[in-house]
């Protein structure tokens, strides 16, 4: 199974929405492309992180038949590094998802 | 006076524990003994909006200096800093058994948010914790609890290695209400399989992701 842009896209966007329930008011992180998940100027902390992984790991498996691990060793090598944007992490989630293929 | 079996072994645990009473440093992270100096700000972290899914300590600064002071020697309480040495929290290893080669990791508390945000300090702390039980201290199991009001934790311990062992069913009366404790483990195995591997995927992207944003146009 693959996974198209749209749906990556949704899927981010549900786990972003997913992290908020359990956030307080002022920690709240909006879905932009351009926002900062990771790195200088992010708007989590890597508790928040984690919960995002697990839960976009979690949906591509259960939904799309997909066993990839957002943030393993071998994520600091790729051309798209994942998690410095939202944009980035679903360009990383679909060149993942095509080499699963 | 003999000096019993018992008396030796309490030395020696006292002894090893000691060693590992020292400050422990990471790429983004560093732990470092808590003291009494570190009454106020801790205090502060404690009973702070963040603070609220942890057990109710001390109301004032005297307390808290002769709660920190009054730690027993089978406990390691760290304060978490950023590398340039601001405090950013607490981490702790509590009820350490060199006998039954075990340990609890409690009292996990991010009082600086912001200064957190993006980076892998919370990993690392977690990572050198770890590091201390089943590098330095031998253990071969390290335990928690993470209250059912907590989903994001419970998610993190187990994201990095720790297994759901128990639920002890309204244990404890926390931001108003009786609520479930969810014991959670994780064997020396399980650190080096699991863990391991996942908090060095992200401290090394972190480290990856400061260099790109550092480098020149």
């Amino acid at each position: 199974m693959t996974i198209s842009s749209e749906q990556a896209e949704t899927l981010i966007r549900d786990a972003i929405e997913a992290l908020n329930e359990e956030l307080p008011e002022g920690e709240r992180v909006t879905a932009k492309p351009s926002t900062v998940l990771f790195g200088i100027g992010a708007e989590i902390d890597s508790l928040s992180l984690v919960s995002l992984v697990v839960d976009i790991e979690t949906t591509l498996s259960e939904q799309y038949d997909l066993d990839i691990a957002l943030a393993d060793e071998e994520a600091i090598a790729r051309a798209v590094l994942p998690f410095s944007t939202v944009q980035a992490l679903q360009d990383y989630i679909l060149e993942r998802a095509n080499e699963s293929r | 006076m003999g000096i019993g079996a018992g008396s030796v072994l309490t030395a020696m645990t006292t002894s090893a524990i000691e060693l590992a009473r020292s400050p422990q440093d990471g790429s983004f992270a560093r732990l470092r003994p808590l003291v009494a100096e570190d009454s106020e700000l801790t205090l502060r972290w404690r009973l702070s909006e963040r603070a609220v899914q942890l057990n109710r300590g001390s109301t004032s600064v005297e307390q808290q200096r002769a709660w920190i002071q009054g730690r027993p020697t089978t406990e390691l309480n760290y304060l978490i800093e950023t590398r340039d040495q601001t405090p950013v929290g607490m981490l702790s290893l509590i009820d350490i058994d060199l006998t039954h080669r075990r340990a609890e990791a409690a009292r996990f508390l991010l009082g600086d948010e912001a200064a957190t945000r993006g980076l892998p300090i919370a990993v690392e702390a977690m990572k050198l914790l770890y590091s201390v039980a089943f590098d330095r201290l031998g253990l071969a199991r390290v335990y928690g609890s993470v209250i059912e009001d907590n989903p994001r934790m419970l998610k993190w311990q187990k994201y990095f290695g720790m297994q759901v062992e128990g639920r002890l069913r309204q244990h404890i009366f926390i931001d108003g209400r009786l609520q479930d404790l969810i014991i959670v483990g994780i064997l020396e195995p399980e650190f080096r399989a699991i863990a391991l591997p996942r908090m060095d995927g992200l401290i090394a992207l972190a480290g990856t992701l400061s260099h790109v944003a550092k480098e020149p146009e």
